[in-house]
């Protein structure tokens, strides 16, 4: 644990053990092959925190399904203007007339995925829906289409299964609550 | 989303503008052709060749009815409009036709002479002397028609919402603004039909002065992120005294178009949310289907420091 996390954030307990995480994403996988059964579904994770959560999620499921990733960040034109947010990995699938899924490791106000949603649905899919491994509903600012939730969580400092603190604590292989901010 | 009329100077790309705008947003692009197919197909051949030649043709009656092909064209023309969302009007009128319509804009595409003059040249492969008479009569049948048939003038300013002129602007750059200017006006027009609707107010006329750094900064986020904001375009009143005058309305910060939510910016003390959340409650009891979220004061610090790390290396994971 200690070694996890390079002594620089203190965990205070474990939020979503292994076998709870495994259980739920079961259920998830299960309930998706449901909704989408005969249907050709490509699966979109957020990288780089719904990396775990893509791959688990996606081996659960009985039922071909196709990957893929996306990810974005900032390019600042100077230092009053912030600039806009960018995409720095395009999916390289034609999700044209296909159903995809958005697959988040955490969705908290909603506007980056907001960003993602709007994003992919210039490509003209079939239909898009999400699917996070957590959602704060508490927080979440925009109204977004959420249809498959691992848990619900509130405004506790988390990391593991994906998430980070500054790169570290991803590889946690289960959620846990943190004891401090920096 | 909007009907969009185009009126236009020969050679001007008015056509070829129309044609992108109406592919663009995959609607129905009503022509002079298709008018003369669909709304009076039913005539005989030389009937429909008379119209075609002739403005003055349509203000007669047509044959066996008490209606002239005038009236028939400014009906056909109202109920496509009044029964599409999207539909691109060339020509015939249109701006006159349907002056006053809410959903409509109505726009006029020109050129310096020489640009049209040289356009209609290489478009029909003729001699510039040629071309400039091209030009000339085009004009003229033009205004001709809106002239004898609806005694309006086409050059008129008054008759359009805005003006593009091509000299140095391509077809799809003409194209993307007149869409983006007929999408931005369907939300205003959507926004004053829900006005009307109950007893809140629209501000949608207004320029836009933050009332203070955050909410600046809080559009920032926003634009940031590519999403789009009204900044207060409605108020809803809450509470009014013995009188019906109103005494407690909400102004809700933003509105964004898309997620068709208010979110209301609050950064203050505790006390003063919680008068803002009374005032919310109300909103939504009052004006149901409204949908008002507040963005507390900890939504805002995270959200305003995340505005100052982007552009350090790296990818974003968390929202």
């Amino acid at each position: 644990m200690t070694r996890l996390l390079d002594g620089a954030l203190e965990i205070e307990h474990v939020v979503f053990d292994e076998e709870t995480i495994r259980k739920r994403v079961k259920e998830l996988a299960d309930q998706i092959c449901e909704d989408y059964y005969g249907e050709s579904v490509i699966m979109i994770g957020v990288i780089r925190g719904a990396l775990y959560f893509l791959t688990d999620l996606t081996r659960a499921m009985d039922m071909p399904v196709e990957i893929d990733l996306i990810g974005f960040k900032s390019a600042p034109k100077n230092s009053k203007d912030t600039g806009g947010v960018n995409i720095t990995k395009d999916i390289a699938t034609d999700i044209e007339g296909r159903h995809v899924i958005v697959v988040e490791d955490v969705i908290r106000t909603g506007l980056t995925t907001a960003f993602i949603m709007s994003y992919l649905e210039e490509r003209k899919p079939a239909s898009i829906a999400l699917c996070s491994m957590l959602v704060n509903p508490d927080r979440m600012l925009m109204t977004l289409p959420v249809k498959y939730t691992g848990f619900e969580i509130n405004d506790n400092w988390l990391a593991g299964y994906g998430m980070d603190v500054h790169e570290i604590g991803r590889n946690i292989p289960y959620i846990v609550k943190l004891a401090r901010k920096e | 989303m909007a009907i969009i009329t185009i009126s236009r100077t020969c050679g001007s790309l008015g056509d070829e503008l129309a044609s992108y705008i109406s592919s663009k947003l995959g609607c129905e692009l009503i022509t002079r052709q298709y008018a003369l197919d669909n709304f009076f197909g039913e005539l005989s051949e030389g009937t429909v060749a008379r119209l075609n030649e002739s403005a003055k043709f349509f203000v007669g009656n047509i044959p066996g009815k008490e209606m002239t092909f005038r009236d028939k064209l400014v009906n056909e023309i109202r109920m496509k409009a009044a029964s599409s969302d999207n539909l691109v009007i060339l020509g015939l009128g249109g701006c006159v036709i349907l002056k006053g319509y809410p959903k409509a804009v109505h726009v006029r595409v020109t050129a310096a002479e020489s640009t049209r003059i040289a356009a209609t040249g290489s478009l029909y492969g003729i001699a510039t002397d040629e071309a400039r008479e091209v030009v000339a009569i085009g004009d003229r049948k033009h205004k001709k028609f809106v002239t004898t048939v609806f005694g309006a003038d086409l050059t008129s300013p008054d008759l359009y919402d805005i003006t593009v002129n091509t000299d140095r602007m391509s077809v799809e750059e003409a194209g993307t603004s007149v869409v983006e200017l007929a999408r931005r006006h369907d939300l205003r027009s959507k926004m004053s039909d829900s006005t009307k609707k109950n007893r809140s107010s629209d501000h949608q006329r207004r320029e836009i002065v933050f009332k203070n750094p955050n909410e600046e900064e809080f559009a920032r986020i926003l634009d940031m992120y590519n999403i789009e904001w009204m900044y207060e375009p409605k108020t809803f009143p809450v509470e009014w005294d013995a009188e019906g005058n109103v005494t407690s309305a909400l102004s809700p910060d933003f509105f964004l178009p898309k997620f068709n939510l208010y979110l209301e910016l609050t950064t203050m003390d505790q006390k003063y949310v919680t008068r803002k959340n009374k005032k919310v409650r109300l909103v939504r009891e009052l004006y149901p289907g409204t949908n008002v979220r507040i963005v507390y004061k900890k939504d805002f610090t995270d959200l305003a420091s995340r505005l100052e790390q982007f552009g350090s290396a790296g990818d974003y994971d968390h929202d």
